[in-house]
C-alpha cells in the first residue's frame, strides 16, 4: 500500500464518522463533486442560457463550451442533421475566446453554486499551453478539460487526439502551465484509444474524458449535397453509446485514471452502465437538447438506481465490470 | 418575461392537444392547452416541440405560433399550424385529442408590428403560419395591410384567410386558386407601386430574398422570418447560426427567427 493511500485513509474514515457524506458525492481527481452528473462541453453552452430552464446548482458540474485563444466564428450553415438515435454537428468550435470567458462567463457563474470545468482547444501545442496558463487560477474554475479533437495545424491538420505523441505533448504543456487538475478529452475514432490514454497520462493528465463525437457524413441524394455546410460532422447521442462504453473500459483498464464518461447517455440506467465501465463521473450531452432537465431527473433517480444495484454510492460501481476470466 | 410575482414563467411545459383539424392537403391546425404558465407569445415567436421521439428522434422541432388565447383564468391555449414534411410533423398531425407533448417556449424574437401606415405581408407555403397570426393581431388593432399568400396549388390553400380583415391576394403556381404565378413577383409589384410603412415576409428563402431586394430598392423596412435547423432553441449550442451580412453570426433561435432583411446575408445562406 503506497504512502498516498495511507495518508488519505484517516480522512476517509473521519468523513464516515462525523458528517455522513452525501451518498452521491464523488471525488474526481481531487475535485469534490456533489454528484457524478456533469453537463458535457458544447451541449450546455456557458451555463447562463441553460439556467433559464434549470437550476445549475444541482448538477455535479458544468463543462463549459471549449474555448480557443481568439474567438471563432465556426462553420457554415447548416450545422446539424438528425440521424437515427443521434445527430451530426459541425459547429466548428464557434466560441467567444478565453478572454471573454474569463471576463464575462466566469463572473456570471459566480454564486450559481456549480462546479465549473473549463474546456480548452487549440491549433498548436503552444496555444494549449497559453490557454492553460490563462485559466490557471481563474476565479471559479475547478478543473480543465482539454479537447484534443482539433486539427494540429503544425502537423498537417491531423487531430492531436489521433496521435499518442501529440496528445502527450499537449498534456505536458498543460501540466507545465497550470496547477489545476485536467482531463484530456479523447476521441474513440482511433485504432487504439488506450494507447492515446497512456500518452495523456504520461504527459501528466489527472484524468480522462471520453468520448468526443465520432466523425460522420450525411448525404442528400436528391441534390448530391452533404447535409452539413462543413460536409462532415461529429455524431453524438445514443447511437454512439456502445462505442463510448468500450473506450471507457479500455482506458480505465489501461490507465486506472479517473474518467468522465460521456457519449449517448439518455437516462439513469445509462449512467449506471457508464460507471460500471470505469467512469467516476459522467457528462450528459445531446439529450439535453430534447430535455434540458434530464440531468436533474437523472440526479433524482440515481439513489434508487444505485440501491437497486445493491450499492450506496456511485464510486462503488466505478470500474466494477465483471469480466469473465479463465479459471 | 416575469409574472406578477416576479417569477420567470416556465419555458418548459406539458401541453395537451385539445383539437386537431386538417385544413388543407398537408396541413393541420393543432390547439394545445398548456399545463402551467406560459409567457404570451407574439407573432413570429416559436415553440420548440418534443414530438415524443425518445432515443430515436432526439431533437425538438421548432414550430411558429399560429394563434394564442391566454384567458384571465384557466389554461392558456396555443395554436400551431403544422405542415407534414417528415417524421416529427407527421407524428404531430396524427395525434388525437388528449395526447400530450412537451413544449418549450415561447422562444425567439418575433415580428415588430408596424406603427401606423399600411403594411404588406408576404407568405410562401407554410410561412403563412406566423403571418396569419400577425394579421389577426393587426385586425385587433385595426391596422391596414395587404396580405399576399402563395401556395403551390389550390389544395394547399387555407380557407380561413378570407376571415382576415385586410386585403388578401392569393397566388398559386398552377392558378387553381387566386392568381397564377409566384407570390414574390406579386410582392415586388406591390412594393414598387405601393406606399408601405413596413413589409413582413416568411417563406422559402428565394422568395424572402426577392422581397427583401425590392424593399431595399424602395427604402421600405422589411422583416423576414428565417428558418434553420435547431438543437437547443435557447442560444447556447450554436446549431442554428447563419452568417449575417456584416459577417457576424446570426443566432436564429434567440436573435431571430425574425430579422431586419438588411442584416441577412442572402447569397450563400444554404438551407
Ligand atoms: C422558427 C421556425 C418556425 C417554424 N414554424 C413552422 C410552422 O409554424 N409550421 C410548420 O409546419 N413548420 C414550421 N417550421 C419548420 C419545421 O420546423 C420543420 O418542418 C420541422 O422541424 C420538420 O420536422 P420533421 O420531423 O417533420 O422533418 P424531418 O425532415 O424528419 O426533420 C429532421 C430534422 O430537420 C429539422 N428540419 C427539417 N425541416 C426543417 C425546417 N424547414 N426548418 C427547421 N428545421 C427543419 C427538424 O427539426 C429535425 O431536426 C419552422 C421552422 C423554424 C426554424
Ligand atoms: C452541438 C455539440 C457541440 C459540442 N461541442 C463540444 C465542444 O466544444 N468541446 C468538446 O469537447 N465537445 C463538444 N461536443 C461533444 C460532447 O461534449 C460529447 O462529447 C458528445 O456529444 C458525446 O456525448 P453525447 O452523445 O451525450 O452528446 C459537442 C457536442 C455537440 C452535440
Ligand atoms: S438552436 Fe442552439 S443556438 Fe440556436
Amino acid at each position: 500500500m503506497n504512502r498516498e493511500f495511507a495518508a488519505r485513509k484517516p480522512n476517509h474514515l473521519i468523513r464516515i464518522h462525523d458528517s455522513r457524506p452525501d451518498p452521491l458525492s464523488v471525488d474526481l481527481a481531487g475535485i469534490k463533486l456533489k454528484n457524478p452528473i456533469l453537463l458535457a462541453s458544447g451541449t450546455a453552452g456557458y451555463g447562463a442560457e441553460l439556467s433559464s430552464v434549470m437550476d445549475l446548482g444541482t448538477v455535479g458540474g458544468i463543462i463549459l463550451k471549449s474555448v480557443t485563444e481568439k474567438s471563432r466564428k465556426g462553420n457554415p450553415s447548416p450545422r446539424i442533421w438528425e440521424t437515427p438515435c443521434g445527430m451530426l454537428n459541425s459547429i466548428g468550435l464557434e466560441n467567444m475566446g478565453v478572454d471573454a470567458l474569463i471576463d464575462e462567463v466566469l463572473p456570471s457563474l459566480d454564486g450559481s453554486g456549480v462546479t465549473v470545468l473549463a474546456s480548452i482547444a487549440g491549433d498548436t501545442v503552444d496555444e494549449y499551453g497559453r490557454l492553460a496558463a490563462r485559466l490557471d487560477g481563474a476565479p471559479g474554475v475547478s478543473a480543465l478539460e482539454v479537447n484534443v479533437s482539433c486539427p494540429n495545424v503544425e502537423k498537417g491538420g491531423i487531430h492531436f487526439g489521433a496521435e499518442a505523441e501529440a496528445t502527450r505533448a499537449v498534456a505536458s504543456i498543460v501540466r507545465e502551465n497550470c496547477a489545476l487538475s485536467f482531463f484530456v478529452k479523447l476521441s474513440a475514432a482511433v485504432s487504439d484509444v488506450a494507447r492515446i490514454a497512456l500518452a495523456a497520462r504520461s504527459g501528466g493528465a489527472s484524468g480522462l474524458s471520453l468520448i468526443n463525437t465520432i466523425p460522420g457524413l450525411a448525404v442528400d441524394p436528391s441534390t448530391r449535397r452533404p447535409r452539413l455546410g462543413a460536409v462532415t460532422g461529429g455524431l453524438s447521442g445514443p447511437a454512439i453509446k456502445p462505442i463510448a462504453l468500450k473506450a471507457i473500459w479500455d482506458c480505465y483498464s489501461a490507465t486506472g485514471l479517473p474518467i468522465i464518461g460521456c457519449g449517448g447517455i439518455y437516462d439513469v440506467d445509462d449512467v449506471c452502465e457508464f460507471l460500471v465501465a470505469g467512469s467516476t463521473a459522467v457528462a450528459i450531452g445531446t439529450v439535453t437538447f430534447q430535455d434540458p432537465e434530464r440531468a436533474l431527473e437523472i440526479i433524482e433517480a440515481l439513489p434508487r438506481a444505485l440501491s437497486a444495484l445493491g450499492v450506496e454510492s456511485p464510486g462503488e460501481l466505478t470500474g466494477s465490470l465483471r469480466v469473465w476470466r479463465e479459471a | 418575461m416575469t409574472d406578477e410575482k416576479g417569477n420567470r414563467a416556465g419555458l418548459l411545459s406539458r401541453a395537451t392537444l385539445v383539437s386537431r383539424q386538417k385544413v388543407s392537403r398537408n396541413t393541420h391546425i393543432l390547439d394545445f392547452e398548456i399545463d402551467g404558465t406560459t409567457n404570451t407569445p407574439g407573432p413570429g415567436q416559436f415553440y420548440h416541440v418534443d414530438c415524443g421521439g425518445g432515443r430515436e428522434h432526439l431533437l425538438r422541432r421548432p414550430l411558429g405560433v399560429h394563434g394564442m388565447t391566454a384567458p384571465e383564468k384557466g389554461a392558456a391555449r396555443v395554436r400551431l399550424m403544422v405542415e407534414v414534411v417528415g417524421w416529427g410533423t407527421q407524428r404531430l398531425c396524427a395525434l388525437e385529442p388528449g395526447a400530450e407533448v412537451g413544449l418549450m417556449g415561447p422562444l425567439g424574437r418575433g415580428f415588430t408590428p408596424p406603427d401606423g401606415g399600411r403594411a404588406l405581408l408576404v407568405s410562401g407555403g407554410i410561412g403563412l403560419a406566423p403571418l396569419f397570426f400577425l394579421a389577426s393581431e393587426m385586425d385587433k388593432e385595426g391596422s391596414d395591410y395587404d396580405f399576399l399568400a402563395g401556395f403551390r396549388t389550390g389544395d394547399d390553400y387555407y380557407p380561413a384567410l378570407s376571415d382576415l380583415k385586410g386585403n388578401i391576394e392569393v397566388f398559386t403556381d398552377d392558378g387553381t386558386v387566386g392568381a397564377k404565378g409566384v407570390v414574390s413577383e406579386g410582392a415586388v409589384r406591390h412594393i414598387g407601386n405601393g406606399d408601405y410603412s413596413a413589409v413582413f415576409a416568411c417563406g422559402p428563402e428565394a422568395m424572402m430574398e426577392a422581397v427583401a431586394d425590392a424593399c431595399e430598392g424602395s427604402g421600405v423596412s422589411c422583416q423576414v422570418s428565417l428558418t434553420s435547423r435547431m438543437a437547443c432553441g435557447l442560444g447556447f449550442c450554436r446549431s442554428c447560426v447563419k452568417e449575417g451580412r456584416d459577417g457576424r453570426n446570426l443566432c436564429v433561435c434567440t436573435e431571430g427567427p425574425v430579422f431586419d432583411s438588411r442584416d441577412v446575408k442572402w447569397n450563400g445562406v444554404r438551407s
